[in-house]
């Protein structure tokens, strides 16, 4: 008898942690007397601090974010708790409102550039384009990209991998009216063979 | 011009950009633009009826926008829980669309390219689909259209945190871009790992197909910009094309390593190709996974010219078709969960016949 299994998209493992939203990083079992827990969790969970030295969630934030731990947002209710979850925010004023807390966690999670991190209250933190700001992009970056990755293999004496980013690099000046050399690149050893094509 | 009795399956067929496909290795991106508007909490914590004025103000004028070809409007709940898996597996999504629902909306664009989600994760999501690696047209496009809303609407924003998303892991620029490449030389010449560690360093995070970074399905690995805040946006697409560009040669190098290495001696790795040539030519019935690993081989022995009778064209098509959603729109019936997986070999035969071992 052929096993008949429900046709499944993903896979059945879930992939998120349980309490937030966060990639899984500890799948915790418990088990007491007969009783087994089975939990999965991503790295900086509370429930996870919880779990493992018996802090409840409150106290965790508590200690992380010192007093506050009854903030929330005036404007939509979202509250400390649920940011340090790590669940979604509810509008703009969250912002102001969990404004350290948010740097805080975006520094745990690594999502803060080192530029930032180096310098963080040298605030504002975004460089990007603002509302009503056209954008400028670079039109040589694919160039750019290919010279680099030419000067790596020439470093790495890999001549048939250079020969086809030449030609890569070739193909795209013929094509444009870019100019035929990049733009300040890094000064690397092959800068010169790539000027010859 | 809006409403969707035509589904959005047999819209997205007319130009399917997954259909031409070529590439070998650097398959395709995606990129995200997210936005929120002024003076509405953000989509979790709005009520229906703002949520309804939201998709009515953003719809109507992405609906004109004249960068847009045949846009089509689809409201959350008149599409079924097929076509929400459809649209998920057409854009690549990072996120289900099943909640989708009243007060919920996607604008598609007839080339099959771009998609506007509105209330979804922020008031406004906009994605394109690159096939070209023309990031930075592609990002000029969707800055076009959110400049031209931007008219009508003003978007949440902070001096200190930029554009204010409902993830603030997304906020600043608002901008992910994904970069789906196919790396089997590397995984099998154990060299990911290295590449993992080395761009995650300059800010690159990995996952496979769904998300997990420990499962790569059918060795595509999706690469994604970490940061979104304190980076300008032409710094994301420079560190992210700088590093597809070097991971393209890396496995290029890899695959020829391979080739010289196995070609002319009796390999393990031809066995590997050649089982997966058996189990896609006579497979009974086959689950998503296991065909898409069996792809990747195939794909694999096709560009070192072990394989012939296919193109890449063919074969990147089939990495999509062969998933759920699209398989049960393409036979356009209800079909039992049993039978799909029979389907699916079905399907896979017909469209690989042309394929022949050479090894």
């Amino acid at each position: 008898m052929l096993e008949k299994k429900p046709e499944r998209h993903y896979s059945d493992r879930p992939l998120e942690c349980g309490e937030c939203k966060k990639p899984i990083a500890v799948r915790y079992t418990e088990i007491v007397g007969n009783n087994i827990v089975d939990i999965t969790m991503c790295s900086d969970c509370p429930e996870l601090q919880r779990r493992l030295y018996g802090t409840s969630l409150k106290d965790y934030i508590q200690s992380q974010a010192g007093v506050g731990a009854a903030l929330e947002c005036g404007n939509c209710g979202t509250t400390l708790e649920e940011v340090k979850r790590g669940n979604r925010l509810g509008c703009s004023e969250c912002y102001n409102v969990f404004a350290d807390v948010l740097l805080n966690e975006l520094q745990a999670a690594g999502r803060l550039t080192p530029r930032i991190t180096a310098g963080r209250k040298g605030l504002p933190a975004h460089i990007g384009r603002a509302p009503g700001e056209t954008i400028a992009l670079n039109p040589s970056s694919r160039l750019l990209a290919l010279d680099e990755a030419l000067n790596e293999t020439i470093k790495r004496e890999d001549y048939e991998q250079a020969a086809w980013l030449r030609d890569q690099i070739k193909a795209l000046t013929e094509k444009s009216d870019l100019p035929s050399q990049p733009p300040e690149t890094d000064k690397g050893e092959g800068e010169n063979e790539s000027k010859r094509k | 011009m809006s409403q969707n009795e035509n589904d959005c399956y047999s819209f997205l067929t007319v130009n399917n950009p997954w259909k031409h496909n070529p590439n070998a290795i650097w398959l395709g991106s995606t990129l995200t633009l997210n936005r929120n508007l002024e003076k509405f909490n953000f989509p979790g914590k709005l009520s229906s009826e703002k949520r309804k004025q939201i998709v009515s103000l953003l719809s109507t004028e992405l609906i004109k926008h004249s960068s847009l070809k045949n846009p089509m409007l689809y409201k959350g709940e008149n599409l079924t829980p097929l076509q929400k898996e459809f649209l998920v597996e057409h854009f690549l999504s990072h996120h289900s669309f099943h909640q989708a629902h009243i007060g919920e909306a996607f604008i598609l664009e007839e080339s099959g390219e771009f998609l506007a989600e509105i209330n979804m994760k922020d008031h406004l999501n906009l994605s394109s689909i690159d096939l070209k690696e023309d990031l930075e047209n592609v990002l000029s496009r969707l800055v076009n259209v959110e400049m031209s809303l931007n008219k009508y609407v003003n978007y949440s924003f902070s001096p200190q945190f930029g554009y204010l998303t409902a993830d603030p892991t997304e906020s600043g620029t608002g901008l992910i871009v994904t970069i789906y490449l196919h790396l089997l030389g590397l995984r099998v010449t154990e060299r990911l790992d290295e590449a993992f560690k080395k761009y995650a360093e300059e800010g690159i995070s990995h996952s496979g197909l769904q998300g997990d970074p420990n499962e790569m399905i059918g060795d595509i690995i999706a690469f994604k910009n970490l940061y979104t805040l304190g980076v300008t946006e032409e710094n994301i697409l420079s560190s992210i094309r700088s590093m597809a560009t070097k991971l393209v040669v890396e496995e290029k190098v890899a695959r020829n390593h391979l080739k010289q290495e196995h070609d002319n001696e009796v390999s393990e790795l031809k066995d590997r190709v050649s089982r997966a040539y058996g189990i896609l030519m006579h497979s009974y019935q086959i689950e998503t996974i296991e065909a898409l690993n069996a792809m990747s081989l195939l794909k694999f022995g096709l560009d070192i010219g072990w394989v012939n009778g296919i193109t890449h064209e063919t074969l990147n098509y089939l990495f999509f078709a062969c998933r759920r959603a699209y398989l049960l729109c393409h036979f356009e019936e209800k079909m039992a969960s049993e039978n799909l997986s029979h389907k699916r070999s079905e399907y896979i035969h017909q469209i690989l016949k042309p394929a022949t071992l050479l090894i």
